[in-house]
């Protein structure tokens, strides 16, 4: 390889790299500023010139969120919601994912269009009566109102039958051939072949319901329910803010999520890869 | 097979969960337990909570069960469960919600079930004029005002006394003591472009939003233009600084000097009491200057009974002992607000000497400002006419429109709104 | 037919045409039940003058008619949202993209910057907004920086001409790392022979990219701008944390509207707010699968 050529690689690479980090650069600071506010005084806050570094580094901040909130009650509250709902959205998403993939019956794509309307149907609107729902089934202030209506979740139906569909049929066909009925079937050979995409689909799933703020603040009313992010916002009361006191309590919300993600990383990205919206 | 089964098993499960959570909704008798449900919104601070012990003490069959949430929870929390579901008993309402709920019959007249009194005084005694016009309805009293907030002058006394500036009673005063007080960003009056403050300065030019019978919107009248003008005035002289929404909260600018002057509610005493302590004694209120008379916005906390609770006669019990003398006093001691009752504010606990404020009695000047003060028109369509008025208020700031213009567009939207 | 194969048959047939259906019963039930019928509740209610307190009263289609010839804000509410999505459409996908392209390149640390442009995905809007709100602010990081350099500070959330910019750059910035990730993984699984193929036939950089990446990404594309329009069009909590709408309902947007009417307890205008918007996205879904249809 001539000298130009190698030099002209090393330059490629040297614009890839500087790009990458000072992009990535750019996505952390914002995470770097909340979590530094987090640990700042308050009137170091919008210190002028900016605080880079906090000084004095404080943990009052936090302390005064446990103090002030029932911090550990929220943190159950909305670690009992996420796994329940994940664990139903992994069952109950990839069952039908699965019918809607690979088993013919009458109506099947109509019924499945109809289900994908339900995509463009904005939340707020459904707020009053799906409340109203709740109310006659006596469900409000109650870990059922959280839990029961998200169940399932169309994009998570969708995603998953994005993947299902890549599952060769002759596999399928082989397992029924030897006795398995459709469940056995869907047990035996196609659940473990939706694994990665699972792992996709569990991450969604609990970021969805951790992050969820405007159901379960209004359906919920006694403190004991409350999950993390509405409990939080009890914080932010009408003009007396603390911002650094809400940094610290963003970044408790925020930095269960990360750790999450940064476990099942690997899982997730191969999820992804594996199957994922290749039609 | 399976699938009846299945499905037998839900709805066991399913009458079962109702079965279980559909009681307590009957009528107590007197000596039947009862719960009554209570939400606040005062956050931290709050005066509501130390309540309960001492009334459940005095009321061992009423118990209250507490939930304390924010300011914009409550109002969303309180709309969807007045639309369906089971509202609470008694909820801390903010006056400003008022006009809607009011006209749509949310809550419960007081009048009728207090039979004509608040904790054995007529409830003319209770309040000063305004307060009672406040939260009268259709003459039927919907709330008890609890604490209340009308606007007055803080401003920086250590400043004015530097520069050798007397305390602006009038609107020329103040043009002239803001011009001489500013320096570049710093030490300015804080302009905010939204109804709360418009609408102070149209009172005091004698100026009105909507005219007495709240048939027409007047608040493009050649008073309210001037005042808004006299207003603006102020910001076109670098007197003022506008205050968007990336200027952060007040306080951020009462500590850094953006802000020497502004007008605001008695509850504004307790956040700079916790969050500003440095500044003790730095800071002086005042009548808020004025173009023909004193005027304000009146608004503050009612405490309400939603129409459809079941338990009024014990909310109503909770209702009257919050409304006591020692614990509207508590409204001072814990939040830092001003109590409505005029006993609890006349209280010596309450009106005071204030180290904060430089030994002055800051509450002699929020009752004198109460006088005048009026609440917002308790009309159907106050949502549209508030969003009218605060957007020709940030045109106006923002210079896209000349005053006149801007408020005769608003006038015409609002006015539209009205015949809806 | 032979008497002896009949069970067989029928256990076949149950398999066939029962199974299915208990398959999506769940998902069913709770789709009727916790969408379809609030959907044809807040149709119903979209025909009448509510307010969920007093009686409706039936008003046919007047709601309609008057948000789309009188109301003064829904229209600039629904540019704005086209606005937004547009901004978000034309910034994200095409950060996406470029990202996940420059990660293809084998670099080292991959996973360690493919979080960093993943990490805002993780966190809540709600979060997010919060501490853009903190930079945004007249003193905050951005600004501190602009007068620093020695320009004047921006009212990044108080300048009408600027707000709507401000709230799409922040939700572009927590969204875009979504694009990488799936734009990675599709670019992953382009079969390696192609591009070698393409190399022997002296294809230059541009060539390969015009003529086998993008081909190869046709779906992932086509999912990430539905979807992505879908979302975006149904931006509500930046605008609502960020803004509220203001300054002067440069940020309004068709979902904050609808909340705002809500929360005035107008149900009835509140709900046909949503079935025009409702009915825009399905239009749209509609045509785009139609063209992407056509395209094969």
């Amino acid at each position: 390889m001539s000298r130009n050529k190698s030099l002209l690689y090393f330059l490629g690479r040297f614009w890839i790299y500087l790009v990458l980090i000072v992009s990535s650069f750019l996505m952390v600071i914002p995470f770097y500023w909340s979590v530094g506010t987090s640990l700042k005084l308050e009137q170091f806050v919008f210190a002028n010139p900016p605080q880079w570094w906090p000084s004095p580094l404080t943990l009052q901040n936090y302390v005064s969120v446990f103090t002030k909130i029932h911090f550990y009650r929220y943190f159950l509250n909305s670690v009992f919601v996420a796994v329940i709902t994940t664990l139903a959205h992994v069952f109950f998403d990839t069952l039908a994912a699965y019918a809607f993939a690979k088993l013919t019956f009458p109506g099947r794509d109509k019924l499945f269009f109809f289900l994908l309307l339900g995509l463009m149907v904005p939340f707020q609107v459904n707020l009053i009566p799906l409340y109203r729902i709740m109310a006659t089934l006596g469900w409000t202030n109650t870990y059922l109102a959280l839990i029961v209506p998200n169940l399932t979740s169309i994009f998570g139906i969708f995603m998953m039958r994005q993947f299902l569909i890549t599952i060769p049929n002759d596999l399928l066909d082989a397992a029924r051939i030897d006795g398995c009925n459709e469940f056995g079937v869907f047990r035996r050979v196609a659940l473990p072949l939706a694994l990665p995409g699972i792992a996709t689909l569990i991450i969604l799933t609990f970021m969805g319901t951790w992050n969820d703020f405007l159901w379960p603040r209004i359906v919920t009313s006694s403190e004991a329910l409350y999950t993390l992010p509405v409990g939080l916002a009890q914080l932010q009361m009408k003009n007396t803010s603390n911002v650094a006191q809400i940094m610290s309590g963003t970044v408790l919300t925020a930095l269960p999520m990360i750790i999450v993600f940064l476990f099942m990383q690997r899982q997730f990205i191969e999820g992804m890869t594996a199957g994922a919206l290749k039609e | 097979m399976k699938t009846n089964k299945v499905l037998i098993g839900m709805l066991l499960i399913l009458s079962f969960v109702l079965g279980a959570c559909g009681g307590g909704a009957q009528p107590a008798a007197s000596n039947e337990k009862v719960t009554i449900t209570v939400w606040d919104y005062y956050g931290e601070a709050t005066p509501v909570k130390p309540l309960i012990e001492g009334f459940q003490k005095e009321n061992p069959n009423i118990t209250v069960q507490y939930e304390s949430m924010d300011w914009d929870t409550t109002l969303e929390k309180l709309n969807v469960v007045l639309t369906g579901g089971t509202p609470p008993d008694v909820v801390t309402v903010d006056m400003t919600w008022f006009p809607k709920f009011a006209a749509l019959g949310a809550f419960t007249d007081l009048k009728a079930l207090s039979g004509g009194k608040l904790n054995g005084a007529a409830w003319d005694q209770a309040y000063t004029p305004g307060g009672l016009e406040a939260i009268t309805y259709n003459e039927q009293i919907v709330a008890a005002l609890y604490d209340f907030d009308v606007y007055a002058l803080y401003y920086r006394a250590d400043l004015l006394e530097q520069k050798g500036l007397q305390v602006p009673k009038t609107w020329d005063e103040l043009k002239d003591v803001s011009q001489k007080l500013a320096e570049g960003d710093k030490y300015l009056y804080q302009w905010l472009p939204e109804t709360f403050h418009g609408s102070q300065w149209i009172y005091e030019n004698g100026g009105d939003l909507l005219s007495a019978d709240n048939k027409t919107v007047v608040f493009n009248s050649p008073e309210a233009v001037q005042a808004i003008q006299v207003y603006l005035d102020m910001l076109t002289n670098k007197s003022a600084i506008y205050w968007g929404a990336d200027q952060g909260e007040r306080i951020q600018g009462i500590k850094d000097g953006r802000i020497a002057m502004f007008s605001d509610g008695p509850y504004n005493m307790g956040i700079m009491k916790s969050a500003a302590p440095e500044m003790a004694g730095q800071w002086r209120v005042a009548l808020h200057p004025y173009g023909k008379q004193p005027g304000s916005y009146l608004g503050g906390t009612g405490l309400v009974i939603p129409a459809q609770s079941k338990q009024k006669e014990a909310a109503w019990k909770f209702i009257e002992y919050a409304m006591r003398l020692e614990n509207q006093i508590g409204v001072y001691k814990y939040a830092g607000a001003a109590p409505a009752l005029t006993a609890a504010l006349q209280s010596p606990e309450v009106n005071a000497v204030d180290p904060y404020f430089g030994g002055q009695k800051p509450f002699e000047v929020f009752l004198e400002a109460m006088k005048t003060a009026k609440h917002f028109p308790y009309v159907r369509q106050w949502n549209d006419i508030d969003v009218a008025f605060s957007t020709a208020m940030e045109q106006i700031g923002l210079g896209q429109k000349s005053v006149k213009d801007a408020l005769d567009e608003a006038a015409a939207t609002a006015t539209d709104a009205m015949s809806k | 037919m032979t008497a002896g194969s009949l069970p067989n048959q029928r256990t076949n047939r149950l398999g066939k045409y029962v199974m299915p259906y208990l398959f999506i019963t769940v998902p069913m039930i709770s789709f009727v039940v916790f969408l379809l019928v609030p959907m044809v509740i807040s149709l119903w209610w979209s025909l009448n003058d509510y307010s969920g307190i007093q009686p409706a009263k039936f008003i046919g289609l007047k709601n309609y008619i008057d948000l789309l010839t009188e109301d003064k804000y829904f229209l600039p509410s629904l540019w704005n949202t086209t606005v937004f999505v547009l901004l978000g459409m034309g910034i994200g996908p095409t950060l996406g993209l470029l990202t996940a392209l420059l990660l293809n390149q084998k670099v080292r640390f991959q996973s360690l910057f493919r979080t960093a442009y993943y990490l805002p995905v993780m966190t809540s809007l709600v979060v997010v907004s919060t501490i853009w709100v903190m930079l945004y602010n007249h003193n905050g990081l951005f600004n501190s920086f602009l007068t620093t350099l020695g320009y004047q500070p921006v009212g990044w959330l108080s300048n009408p001409n600027v707000a709507l910019v401000s709230v799409a750059v922040a939700s572009i910035w927590q969204g875009f790392g979504f694009e990488t990730v799936i734009f990675l993984a599709a670019l992953q699984s382009i079969p390696r022979e192609l591009y070698e193929a393409a190399m022997m036939d002296g294809a230059n950089a541009f060539q390969k990219f015009r003529y086998i990446t993008l081909p190869s990404l046709r779906y992932v594309i086509a999912f990430v701008y539905i979807y992505g329009i879908i979302g975006s069009y149904q931006v509500f909590d930046q605008v609502f944390v960020m803004t509220s709408g203001g300054p002067v309902h440069s940020t309004s947007t068709v979902v904050y509207y609808l909340f705002s009417k809500f929360q005035d307890l107008r149900l009835g205008q509140a709900s046909a707010i949503a079935y025009i918007l409702f009915a825009i996205l399905v239009i749209f879904s509609y045509v785009e699968l139609r063209m992407s249809r056509e395209k094969e």
